[in-house]
C-alpha cells in the first residue's frame, strides 16, 4: 500500500493471494525440507529454476501435514516435474 | 429664490451653519441649486424654463434627485438608449451562461468519482488489476526463459511490534511464468504471544500488477507464541505477459517488501480491493 498522496501518479494496489494464507508451521514439521531448499538455493547462486524439485518437496510436505490445501501439482506450476522428468533448465 | 432672501441667509439655509460668507459655493446643495437656475445654459434644463421663472424653489430631496440621475441613461439620445438596453440584455445572457457553467462544473466534479473509476478499470492505469489470472493459467503458462529477473526481499516491522522478522534469502533469480518459493523467518523474543498481520509492497509499481502470489502469509493474523520462531513461505510467480509489456523492458529488479504490524484483539482488517 503506497502512502503517496499524489493522485496523479500510479500507486500500488496490494492483492490478496490466490489461495489465501499459509498456516504457520508452529512445530517445524517441514523444516527439513525448507533447509534443503535453502541449501540448494545457496549452492546455485539463488537461481530458482535449479531448485524446483526442493520447492516441490516442501510444498508436498505441507500438503501432507495439513499445512496447505491439497492441490494437484500441475496447478502449482510443477507440471513438468510431476512426470518424473529430470529437473528443467 | 434668488431675490427673496438675503444672500447670506440663502447660504445658511442650503448648507447649514457651515458656511463662508464670501467665495464660491461650498456645499453640494448650493452647487446643485446654481445648476438648477434658469440662467445656466447647460445640458440640463432644456426646454422647461417656465416653472423656474415663476420663482418657486422646489427643494426636492436632493439625494433622490442624484440617485435618479445616476440610474437614468447617460444620454437621452434614443439611439444610445437602445444600445444601452442591448448591452444590458447581453450582460444578462452572459451572466446566465456563466451561472450555468458554474453549476455544470459542480455537477461534473461529483460525477468524476465513478467516471474515473470506470476509466481506470478500462484502461488499466493506476496499477489496477490486469486481466484475470486463474489457476488454469498457472497450469498452462510457459516460462519465458530468456528474461531473468532478480527478486530481492525486504522485511520490516512496525515500531510497536517486537518480532524479529527477516528474509532468509536476499535475492532470487526467476523467470516469468515460473513458480518460485521464498522464505521469511519471524521470531517472537518476548514472553507473551503476539499476533501480527502483514501487508506487502512491490516496487516498481508497474511491475506489481504482474507479481502474483499463489500463497503467502499476508493479510491474515499470525500468532507467535513466546520464544517461537517460524518459517514463513511465499509462493509466487511473475505473469508471463510481463515479458511482452513494452513498459517493462528495462525492469530487471523487483523488490518484494513485507511489513508486519501488531494486530489488536478483535480488530478486523479489510481485505484489500476496491469495494
Amino acid at each position: 500500500m503506497s502512502t503517496a498522496m499524489n493522485f496523479g501518479s500510479k500507486s500500488f494496489q496490494p492483492r490478496p493471494p490466490d489461495k489465501g494464507s499459509f498456516p504457520l508451521d508452529h512445530f517445524g514439521e517441514c523444516k527439513r525440507f525448507q533447509e534443503k531448499f535453502m541449501k540448494c538455493l545457496r549452492d546455485n547462486q539463488f537461481e530458482n529454476a535449479l531448485c524446483r524439485h526442493e520447492s516441490k518437496d516442501y510444498l508436498e510436505c505441507r500438503m501432507q501435514r495439513q499445512l496447505m490445501a491439497q492441490e494437484p501439482l500441475e496447478k502449482l506450476g510443477f507440471g513438468d516435474l510431476v512426470d518424473g522428468k529430470a529437473g528443467k533448465h | 429664490m434668488g431675490g427673496l432672501w438675503r444672500p447670506g441667509w440663502r447660504r445658511v439655509a442650503l448648507c447649514g451653519w457651515r458656511w463662508r460668507p464670501l467665495g464660491r459655493p461650498t456645499c453640494v446643495a448650493e452647487r446643485v441649486e446654481r445648476w438648477l437656475k434658469p440662467e445656466r445654459s447647460g445640458t440640463g434644463g432644456a426646454g422647461t424654463p417656465g416653472p423656474r421663472l415663476i420663482g418657486t424653489w422646489r427643494r426636492s430631496s436632493l439625494a433622490r434627485d442624484l440617485a435618479v440621475a445616476a440610474r437614468r441613461p447617460k444620454s437621452t439620445n434614443p439611439q444610445a438608449r437602445a444600445q444601452e438596453e442591448e448591452w444590458r440584455r447581453r450582460n444578462k445572457t452572459v451572466l446566465t451562461y456563466m451561472a450555468a457553467a458554474a453549476v455544470g462544473m459542480l455537477g461534473a466534479s461529483y460525477a468524476a468519482v465513478p467516471l474515473y473509476r470506470l476509466y481506470c478499470q478500462t484502461t488499466g492505469l493506476g496499477g489496477s488489476v490486469a486481466a484475470g489470472h486463474s489457476t488454469d493459467q498457472i497450469e498452462n503458462m510457459v516460462p519465458v526463459k530468456d528474461r531473468i529477473i532478480k527478486v530481492t526481499f525486504n522485511a520490516d516491522v512496525h515500531a510497536s511490534l517486537q518480532w524479529n522478522f527477516r528474509p532468509q534469502q536476499t535475492e532470487i533469480y526467476v523467470v516469468p511464468g515460473e513458480t518460485a518459493l521464498a522464505f521469511y523467518k519471524a521470531k517472537n523474543p518476548t514472553d507473551k504471544p503476539i499476533i501480527g498481520i502483514s501487508t506487502y509492497n512491490v516496487v516498481p509499481f508497474e511491475a506489481g500488477q504482474y507479481f502474483n502470489k499463489i500463497q503467502c502469509f499476508c493479510f491474515e493474523e499470525q500468532r507467535l507464541n513466546p520464544q517461537e520462531e517460524v518459517d514463513m513461505p511465499v509462493f509466487f510467480y511473475i505473469d508471463p505477459e510481463f515479458a511482452e509489456d513494452p513498459r517493462m523492458v528495462n525492469v530487471d529488479l523487483i523488490t518484494l517488501s513485507y511489513t508486519f504490524f501488531e494486530a489488536k484483539e478483535g480488530h478486523q482488517l479489510p481485505i484489500p480491493g476496491y469495494n
